[in-house]
């Protein structure tokens, strides 16, 4: 009787939030009249919804399976991925990277990457990032199927239907603002139910401090942060250069997802606040994805979980009461959603910006522009869902993706990184810069080098070729220059004459 | 290289974060109070982005020391 009841308090819990989340779309549809309204909320978004919008997009559903089973098999090494391998990269991007996008009031980051160097450096970048993020809906779609089906019942085509109807009316018609909003949202239910989960497990363990010497009694190696060179996963040298220096910088500097909620900002102070204050929840989120590896560990029975990936669906069935477990699968789901319906915001902005308007119809009004990127957020939802089954077929897509993905977050960020921070890098070299790193970065990996140290090795390798073509090929016009680059004013000698013709009158 | 990284004593790793960390936070302290408070009229004390910074730096070094 007591779990019937449960089942029902569940289903209510996720009708309730899908209910919810199908308003938000109603509420925003009458705000969004241009393009601007659309993929960038009007520009409108203040510093707390970025900042809480850019946690809920960063956290997804394969995030909480695969960081609790890395904490499950490795320990508390797998929060550098929130600490280390974000906290500095956000700062950096907060108060180095996102006032040149802003200033420049680009749309996309190919578009600044193609006006501070080539139009080829734009359209490979987004070439690359449109592919992946439209490929990547699939395997959501799929993912969200898969976790209906188990906890409530429902077919998993049909539950692949109602992720798309619900995420994709809200996006559909509420455009960026409606995204921002659903993630502040989503964001909160996906606090409640890791610490709801964090309650259990420390009562549970007859306290905070109790559980955590219990653990370093058990498993001393699971509360170091820093693990051997030696170690397969997480060498401490490969953690530092490759994880912090490389693909954490490229992801919080150049990710579309993330930067697009900050170039929504109402004001350039909102654009870097919202950045810094994302990084307070995800300093707490190894909170919601690193513990509930270590309940796994702690209490489940020996031999019951085979696959590290089996540690949090472990502590959802086994460990949790009912009600709890459907504020988590709640959680899960929230994590999910606000994952896919920035993805989709994202790709339709670098289709419709990036590419269709520049190549396909240039001069068309903006409700022309607006229509298409409606259009193609529903084409994405459509090939979203024929693609999701597919994902089943083929399970190593995602890890063949991701791969294929950091081939060029070591390449995207020297480019980056030298387009905003030295005048002197010009197109030529950003072009030669980004192709070369990406060859070197896939000749890595077919020599199965760990992907971090790959990702170290292709950046350091796209500076130097960046650098050394750049100073074989002529300077860039100061005025293609102007507003692009950090500190260049004082080395525009146009500038300079303006000054100086001010102070003499 | 890769033998001399060998031979250092794990605690290294962590010597090596907390001086990234305390660069970063150097840097932090030097950004001009201008460009810091750009695009707001309200020059709170809450609102200096360096004092966010600042706190997330020692929260980290912190949470580094103990693990």
């Amino acid at each position: 009787m007591k779990e019937v009841l449960a089942q029902h308090v569940d289903l209510f819990l996720i009708i309730v939030y899908l209910g919810a989340i199908f308003l938000f779309g109603v509420l925003f549809r009458e705000y969004v009249k241009s393009t601007e309204d659309y993929f960038l909320a009007g520009r409108a978004l203040p510093w707390w919804v970025i900042g809480m919008s850019i946690i809920g997009t960063n956290i997804g559903a394969y995030d909480y399976v695969g960081a609790a089973g890395g904490a499950y098999r490795f320990g508390i090494a797998q929060a550098n991925y929130e600490w280390l391998g974000a906290i500095p990269a956000m700062i950096v991007s907060a108060l180095v990277i996102i006032p040149y996008y802003w200033k420049n009031k680009v749309y996309t980051v190919p578009e600044y990457l193609g006006k501070r160097y080539k139009e080829a450096v734009r359209v490979i970048e987004a070439v690359i990032y449109g592919v992946f993020l439209v490929m990547l809906l699939g395997i959501f779609f799929w993912a969200s199927g898969i976790m209906l089906h188990t906890y409530v019942g429902w077919s998993i085509g049909f539950s692949i239907v109602i992720t798309a109807i619900v995420v994709g009316f809200y996006t559909i018609s509420g455009g960026l603002a409606a995204v921002a909003i659903t993630d502040v949202v989503q964001l909160g239910i996906m606090f409640v139910g890791g610490f709801a989960v964090a309650a259990v497990g420390f009562a549970k363990a007859g306290g905070v401090l109790k559980f955590f010497a219990a653990l370093k009694a058990a498993h001393p190696q699971h509360l170091q942060v820093f693990l051997p060179l030696d170690n397969p996963a997480y060498p401490w040298l490969g953690m530092i250069l490759g994880l912090g220096l490389v693909l954490s910088p490229a992801w919080w500097c150049a990710n579309q997802s993330i930067i697009q909620r900050t170039l929504g900002a109402r004001s350039e102070w909102d654009a870097r606040a919202g950045m810094l204050f994302a990084a307070f929840p995800k300093t707490l989120i190894p909170i919601l994805v690193v513990l509930p590896g270590f309940f796994a560990l702690m209490f489940a029975p020996p031999g019951t979980i085979k696959n590290p990936d089996q540690a949090l669906p472990w502590v959802v069935k086994n460990f949790l009461p009912p009600g709890i477990g459907g504020l988590v699968f709640v959680a899960f789901i929230a994590a999910l959603h606000s994952s896919v319906d920035s993805t989709l915001n994202s790709a339709a902005t670098l289709w419709t910006r990036d590419i269709y308007q520049r190549y396909i119809k240039r001069d068309a009004s903006d409700r022309h522009y607006l229509l298409v990127g409606r259009i193609l957020t529903f084409a994405f939802i459509v090939f979203g869902v024929i693609f999701a089954p597919f994902t089943e077929k083929f399970p190593g897509i995602y890890v063949a993706m991701q791969t294929l993905l950091s081939f060029f977050q070591g390449p995207t960020l020297a480019t980056l990184l030298l387009g905003v921070l030295w005048w002197r890098a010009t197109g030529w070299g950003g072009l030669v810069g980004l192709t070369s790193g990406v060859l070197l970065a896939v000749f890595l990996s077919v020599l199965k080098v760990n992907f971090l140290y790959v990702a170290w090795w292709s950046f350091v390798f796209s500076l130097v070729v960046n650098v050394v073509v750049s100073y074989l090929t002529p300077p860039e016009p100061p005025q293609k220059l102007r507003g692009l680059v950090y500190g260049y004013l004082e080395k525009d000698e146009d500038f300079k004459r303006a000054v100086e013709r001010r102070i003499n009158g | 290289m890769g033998d001399f990284f060998r031979g250092l004593p794990l605690y290294w790793a962590k010597v090596i974060a907390a001086l990234l960390y305390l660069l970063l936070g150097l840097w932090v302290i030097t950004r001009p109070r201008d460009f810091i408070f750009r695009g707001t009229e309200d020059k709170s004390r809450w609102r200096d982005l360096r004092l966010w910074a600042l706190v997330l730096i020692g929260i980290q070094i912190i949470l580094y020391f103990l693990f």
